[in-house]
C-alpha cells in the first residue's frame, strides 16, 4: 500500500493555487445548468479533498459551506435535510474507504460548524441544532478527536487524515476542552427525560470510558463528571466495581453472605433510579436471587411502599415477567418493571392477564425478523418484546419516535401505556402475533394489514422493541384514516385524531388555521377557547383528564416556522415559582427544544414529571394549532385578560404565524425539531 | 432544466449524439438548439426539458431522410456532428437542409480514412505510403515492401507499419506491426484495414474553426506520448510552424472543399520540416480538447462549434468570439490519460507528486472494478484522464512524460 513511486519526493502544494482551483470548480458548478450539475461534482469533491488534507483546510471549506451547499454538492442525497442526519451515522461515513463519502461527511460536518456559529444562516437547521448535533458527533467519535486511530483508520489510508482533521477542527471551534464535559452534560439532561431507548446515550458513556481508559488521550481533567455515568453501566456496585464480566460475577455471588448482597441490592437500586439506566450486573444479581432469596427483589428494585405491595400480591407473574424477559442484555427492562410496579397499574384488572399472555406470547415470522434486525439473536425475541413491554408501561412519557416521522404513532403508544394500559397490550399482541391491527373509523375496519403504505416508507429499526413491532401497523392505519378524510373540507385530524387515539380524545376539534389557504384563521376565538377548556383559572379549576391529542407549529431557535408535530397535553398546573404551565408529552426523542423567541421548552427543574415537557401557559399557547375538547362542556369563550391575549397573539405573529402557512402535511417531520 | 434564451434572428441547430458538455455548452448559448439522439437519452431529456428528437444512428439507410425531413419541417438550419459516428448523417441531413447535395459526398470522404488519404493526395497535400489491407497476407506484404523501399536488409530491424480502423475515432483499433508474427495477433474481424509506414517524427493535432471557408481560430495540440497526453497550446518548439500549418490547413480546406464547421487533422513534421498529413475529422476531437482549450483560453468549443456551423453567423460574430491565438491564452492545459501499469490492481492511489503539484488541476480516475488487468491490444482505452494546467509549457510537457512513470493503480 505504501509503494513509494519513482521520481522526485511529492512537492510541497501551493496552497494558495488550490484554493483557486477549488473556488473555480464551485464557481463551475454554481454557473452549471442544473442538468449538467451532477458532471461537475467529481472535481468539487476531489478538490474538496485535497484542500482538506492541507493544514488550513478545514477552515477554507467552512468558508464556502454556504457556496458549496447552495452549489448543489449535496443535492439528492441525505445530507442535503440536515435536520435528519443522525449523529450516530458518521462513524461509518468517516471511516469509509470511499473518497467521495468521507468528503461529503467531512463538508456536511464544517457546513453545520458553519451554520452553529452563525456565520451561515442556513434555512433548515438552527444554530442550536447544528451545535447540537456536532457536540453528538464528537462524543460519538471521542477515538478520532483524541487521535486513537485503529484498524478501520490504518485501511483508510490518508482520508483518516481528512476524518481526524475535521473533528478536531470542530471540536476546537466547538469548545474542545468543554467537548466531554458538556457531553456528559448532554448525557444527564437526556437522562432526566427518562427515555425507553438509551442506546445512544450508553455508546457515548462507552466512549467517555474508553477515552478515559486508554493512556494516550491526554483528557486531563475533563471529563471527571462521568464516573457515575459510567459506574451505572459497568460496576455500579462494590462487587461489580472494577467490571470484572458477569461470569466472574456470578461466580462472586455464589460466596457471598445475607449481608453483602443486600448491599449489592441497595447499591444497583440506587444507580439505577439516579441515572435510570441498568448495568447488565443488575441482570445477572436478579436473575440469581430469583432462585432462593427473592426477598431481596423488592430491595433491588428500590421499590416503595406501593411498589412492593403490588410485587407481593403479583410475585408469580413478576417472576415469569424476570424469567422469560430479564437478560443481561435486557437489563433495562430491569427499571421498566420497578416504575410498572410503582404506577400500580397491575391492579387494574385487565392487566395482569394480558401480562401474563405477554409473557408466553408466540411471535410471528415479521415480527420475529425486525427485533432479531434490531437488537441481535441473543436473547429470543420474545425476551426483548417484554423488555419493550415492561419500560414501555413503566416509562410511558420516554416512548421516542426514532427516525421517523411516526409523531402520531409514537404518542398514541404513549397515551395508551400512560391512560390504557391494557389496550396497549392488545395492541402489541394483535401485532407481534397476528401481524394484523384492526381499528374502526366510523364504523368502518381499518386493518393494518389491507393498507398500502404509511407516513414513513420504511420505519426504522433505532426503536424500542414495541415501537419497533407496533408503529408499522399503526402508521399504516392513520394514513388509512387520513385517506378515508380525503375530500372532506377542514384538517383530517378533527376526524382522524378521536378515533385514532380512543375515545378520550375530545371529539371537539380547533384549529386556528384555515386549511384551504393556510392562513390564520380566528386566532382570539381559538385562544379564548383554548383557556375556557385547559387553563385552571378559566375553566373551574378542573384538572385535566385524559391526556388529549394537540397540534403544535414547531419552530427553531430562530422562531421560523419547521413543521406541524403532534404532542400530547398531560396537565396544566402552577409550578414551584407558582407560574401556571401545560406539562406535555413530546414523542420527539429529546424534547429539551428552543422554538425561539423566548420560547423554550423546559424538560427538568419546573416541577416536571420524568418525560414530561413544559412551557408557561402563553407561551404554549402561541405554538398551539390544534386541540381537542369534549363538545358538550364546551363552556363560554374565557375572559382572557386583554394583556395576556395580545402576548399570545403577537408571539404567534412573530413566530410561525408570520407568512401564509402551508397546511396540507399530515403530520410533522420529526426530526426537523430534534 | 433548459434555462435557454435564444436569439430567434440566428440559427437553430441540431447536435447531432448526446454529449452533456456539448449540451449544457448549447443551453448556455444564444442558438435555438435540439439534441438529436437515441431513445436512450429520452428519459433524461424529458426530466431536464432539454429539446430532444430520438433517433438511432445506424448505418444509413432509406429511412435516413426522414429525420433530414424531420429537422427541415422544425426549422433547424444545420446539424452539427458531434461523434464520429454522426459525421456522415449530419453530412446527410445538411445536404438536405441546405440543398447542397455535395456536402453528403463530402462527409462520405471524411468517413473513411482511405478515401480521406487519396482525396489529399490528389490535393497536392504529402502523405506517408499508405494502402488498404483486407487480410494478413496484404499486412505482411507491405510490411515487407516498405522495409525494403528503406533499403534494410535481412536481419536488421524494420521499421514498423501502423493499422487503422477506415472509420474509427482516434486510437481505437490503432495497431503498431513491426514482425510478420505481429500480424498474427490481429482478429481477423478488424479487417479490413488500413496501412500506413511509419513516419519518424513529431505527431499532433490541429483544431481548426472554418466560417466562409476561412479559418476562424487555429488551435495546435501538442502529443507529448499518442495515445497518452496532450496540451495546448503547444510550446514554441512547435507554435513555429504555425504560418506553415496554417497554409497546410487552408490546403485541406481547399481540397476537401470546407465551407463551415470545424476540422480536426493530424500531421506529422518531420526533422526537415516537412508536414505529412495524417487524418482529419470532422467533429470534436478525443481526449478533451475541448475542455483544455476553455481551460486555456476561457471559450467555450463547442459553443464555437455552434457559430462556425451556423449559416446565420455573421463575419463580427466571429471575431469578437474568438480569442487570439497563444497570446490570449492565460496558461496551458494539458491531460494525461491514465492507464494501469500492473497486471494486479487492488485501488486507485493518485500519486503525492501528482496531486500535490502545482499543476495538478484534478482527475475523473474511478475506482478499479476487477482486479485484473486486461492486456492492451492495440492502443486500449485509458481509464481515465488526469488535468494539469500552468503557465510554462515545458514545464508541463514534462510532467506530462513524466506520469507514464508513475501507478495510478496499485
Amino acid at each position: 500500500m505504501n509503494d513509494r513511486q519513482p521520481g522526485s519526493a511529492a512537492p510541497a502544494v501551493n496552497f494558495e493555487k488550490l484554493v483557486q482551483r477549488l473556488d473555480d470548480a464551485i464557481q463551475s458548478m454554481e454557473e452549471s445548468r442544473s442538468f449538467a450539475r451532477a458532471g461537475k461534482l467529481p472535481r468539487v469533491l476531489d478538490i474538496a479533498r485535497r484542500v482538506l488534507l492541507q493544514p488550513d483546510g478545514c477552515r477554507i471549506i467552512e468558508e464556502r459551506s454556504e457556496r458549496l451547499e447552495m452549489a448543489g454538492v449535496f443535492a439528492g442525497t441525505d445530507w442535503a435535510e440536515p435536520g435528519i442526519l443522525l449523529p450516530t451515522l458518521t462513524t461509518y461515513s468517516l471511516q469509509s474507504q470511499n473518497a467521495d463519502t468521507v468528503v461529503i461527511e467531512a463538508l456536511s460536518e464544517l457546513r453545520l460548524l458553519a451554520v452553529a456559529r452563525n456565520s451561515y444562516l442556513h434555512p433548515t437547521v438552527s444554530a442550536e441544532q447544528s451545535h447540537h448535533y456536532l457536540t453528538q458527533v464528537l462524543a460519538i467519535n471521542l477515538g478520532l478527536l483524541f487521535g486513537m486511530t485503529g484498524e478501520a483508520e490504518r485501511e483508510q489510508g490518508k482520508l483518516a487524515l481528512i476524518s481526524q482533521a475535521v473533528v478536531q477542527y470542530v471540536a476546537h471551534h466547538i469548545g474542545y476542552e468543554h467537548v466531554i464535559d458538556s457531553l456528559i452534560e448532554e448525557i444527564w439532561r437526556i437522562l432526566e427525560q427518562r427515555p425507553i431507548q438509551v442506546w445512544d446515550v450508553r455508546k457515548m458513556i462507552t466512549q467517555i470510558a474508553l477515552c478515559r481508559a486508554d493512556p494516550q488521550a491526554d483528557l486531563g481533567s475533563v471529563g471527571r463528571g462521568a464516573d457515575r455515568l459510567i459506574s451505572s453501566l459497568y460496576g455500579p456496585t462494590r462487587a461489580c466495581s472494577e467490571d470484572p464480566g458477569t461470569v466472574v460475577y456470578e461466580q462472586r455471588l455464589e460466596t457471598m453472605d445475607a449481608q453483602a448482597l443486600q448491599n449489592e441490592a441497595t447499591g444497583f437500586a440506587r444507580s439505577m433510579h439516579d441515572t435510570g439506566l441498568v448495568s447488565p450486573y443488575h441482570a445477572a444479581f436478579i436473575r440469581f436471587i430469583l432462585a432462593g432469596q427473592d426477598t431481596l427483589l423488592s430491595e433491588a428494585l428500590g421499590l416503595s411502599s406501593t411498589g412492593r405491595d403490588c410485587l407481593l400480591c403479583y410475585r408469580e407473574l413478576v417472576h415469569t415477567l424476570i424469567q422469560e424477559g430479564i437478560y443481561p442484555e435486557t437489563a433495562q427492562g430491569i427499571y421498566g418493571l420497578a416504575l410498572l410496579l410503582e404506577r400500580g397499574i397491575l391492579y387494574q384488572p385487565p392487566v395482569a392477564p394480558a401480562l401474563w399472555r405477554q409473557a408466553r406470547l408466540s411471535l410471528c415470522p415479521h415480527a420475529r425478523e425486525r427485533l432479531e434486525l434490531a437488537y441481535g439473536y441473543q436473547p429470543q425475541p420474545g425476551a426483548w418484546l417484554i423488555q419493550g413491554v415492561l419500560n414501555m408501561l413503566g416509562q410511558p412519557l420516554g416512548v421516542g419516535q426514532g427516525n421517523n416521522p411516526t409523531c402520531q404513532s409514537a404518542r398514541a403508544l404513549s397515551m395508551w401505556a400512560y391512560n390504557d394500559p391494557d389496550y396497549l397490550l392488545q395492541m402489541v399482541a394483535w401485532a407481534a402475533r397476528d401481524n394484523e391491527i384492526v381499528m374502526h373509523f366510523e364504523g368502518q375496519p381499518v386493518s393494518s394489514a389491507n393498507s398500502v403504505g404509511g407516513v414513513a416508507s420504511e420505519v426504522t429499526l433505532d426503536l424500542d422493541p414495541v415501537s419497533l413491532v407496533v408503529v408499522p401497523h399503526l402508521d399504516r392505519i392513520y394514513v388509512e384514516m387520513g385517506r378515508l378524510c380525503v375530500g372532506r373540507e377542514g384538517d383530517p385530524h378533527k376526524w382522524v385524531n378521536p378515533e385514532f387515539h380512543g375515545w378520550s380524545a375530545g371529539r371537539g376539534f380547533a384549529i386556528n388555521v384555515e386549511v384551504s389557504t393556510g392562513k390564520l384563521h380566528d386566532l382570539e376565538g381559538f385562544i379564548r377557547h383554548f383557556y375556557a377548556s385547559y387553563h385552571p383559572y378559566y375553566n373551574g379549576n378542573q384538572p385535566l383528564i385524559h391526556p388529549q391529542p394537540a397540534g403544535i407549529a414547531v419552530t427553531d431557535s430562530a422562531a421560523r416556522f419547521i413543521g406541524w408535530h403532534a404532542i400530547t397535553i398531560l396537565r396544566a398546573a402552577l409550578d414551584p415559582d407558582g407560574e401556571m404551565r401545560i406539562y406535555f408529552f413530546n414523542p420527539n426523542n429529546d424534547s429539551g427544544q428552543n422554538w425561539g423567541d423566548g420560547v423554550k421548552v423546559s424538560t427538568s427543574g419546573c416541577g416536571e414529571r420524568f418525560g414530561e415537557s413544559s412551557l408557561p401557559f402563553e407561551q404554549f399557547t402561541s405554538r398551539l394549532y390544534i386541540f381537542h375538547y369534549d363538545p358538550l362542556e364546551r363552556g363560554e369563550p374565557a375572559e382572557v385578560n386583554e394583556d395576556a391575549l395580545r402576548r399570545v397573539i403577537e408571539g404567534v405573529y412573530r413566530s410561525w404565524g408570520q407568512d401564509r402557512l402551508p397546511a396540507d402535511a399530515l403530520q410533522a417531520e420529526p426530526p426537523a425539531t430534534d | 432544466m433548459s434555462e435557454q434564451k435564444y436569439n430567434p434572428e440566428k440559427g437553430y441547430v441540431a447536435l447531432l449524439g448526446w454529449s452533456l458538455n456539448a449540451v449544457e455548452a448549447a443551453d448556455k448559448f444564444d442558438r435555438r438548439y435540439v439534441v438529436v439522439a437515441p431513445d436512450w437519452a429520452e428519459a433524461y431529456c424529458e426530466e431536464h426539458d432539454i429539446p430532444y428528437v430520438p433517433w438511432n444512428f445506424e448505418r444509413l439507410n432509406d429511412r435516413s431522410v426522414e429525420i433530414a425531413q424531420t429537422l427541415k419541417d422544425m426549422g433547424v438550419d444545420v446539424a452539427i456532428p458531434l461523434f464520429e459516428e454522426t459525421v456522415e448523417w449530419a453530412g446527410a441531413i445538411n445536404s438536405v437542409l441546405m440543398e447542397k447535395p455535395r456536402l453528403f459526398g463530402q462527409a462520405m470522404l471524411l468517413r473513411d480514412k482511405a478515401l480521406m488519404k487519396r482525396r489529399a493526395q490528389l490535393g497536392g497535400i504529402r502523405v506517408g505510403i499508405f494502402e488498404e489491407a483486407h487480410d494478413k497476407g496484404d499486412v505482411i506484404r507491405f510490411l515487407k515492401r516498405v522495409n525494403q523501399t528503406l533499403l534494410k536488409l535481412d536481419g536488421d530491424p524494420n521499421d514498423p507499419i501502423h493499422l487503422k480502423a477506415f472509420d474509427k475515432a482516434g486510437c481505437l483499433g490503432h495497431r503498431v506491426i513491426r514482425t510478420p508474427d505481429e500480424v498474427d495477433t490481429i482478429p481477423e474481424e478488424e479487417f479490413p484495414v488500413l496501412m500506413e509506414s511509419h513516419l519518424d517524427g513529431w505527431e499532433f493535432a490541429v483544431e481548426a474553426w472554418i466560417h466562409n471557408g476561412k479559418i476562424a481560430f487555429l488551435n495546435i495540440s501538442e502529443y507529448v506520448t499518442l495515445g497518452y497526453s496532450v496540451f495546448v497550446p503547444a510550446t514554441p518548439d512547435l507554435e513555429k510552424y504555425r504560418d506553415q500549418i496554417r497554409g497546410e490547413i487552408e490546403k485541406l480546406i481547399k481540397t476537401f472543399d470546407i465551407e463551415f464547421g470545424f476540422i480536426h487533422p493530424e500531421y506529422f513534421v518531420t526533422s526537415d520540416r516537412t508536414m505529412y498529413f495524417g487524418e482529419v475529422a470532422y467533429r470534436p476531437p478525443g481526449f478533451k480538447v475541448f475542455e483544455l482549450l476553455e481551460r486555456a483560453y476561457g471559450f467555450n468549443a463547442y459553443q464555437g462549434m455552434i457559430l462556425a456551423f451556423d449559416p446565420k453567423t455573421t463575419e463580427e460574430e466571429i471575431q469578437t468570439f474568438f480569442p487570439k491565438e497563444v497570446v490570449d491564452a492565460k496558461g496551458y492545459a494539458g491531460c494525461f490519460g491514465v492507464y494501469p501499469r500492473r497486471r494486479v490492481v487492488s485501488k486507485l492511489e493518485i500519486p503525492d507528486e501528482t496531486e500535490n503539484h502545482e499543476y495538478f488541476e484534478s482527475h475523473e480516475l474511478t475506482a478499479p472494478l476487477e482486479e485484473t488487468v486486461t492486456k492492451r491490444t492495440a492502443f486500449g482505452t485509458h481509464w481515465g484522464l488526469v488535468y494539469f494546467f500552468g503557465e510554462d509549457p515545458y514545464v508541463m510537457r514534462d510532467l506530462l512524460k513524466h506520469q507514464e512513470d508513475l501507478d495510478f493503480y496499485v
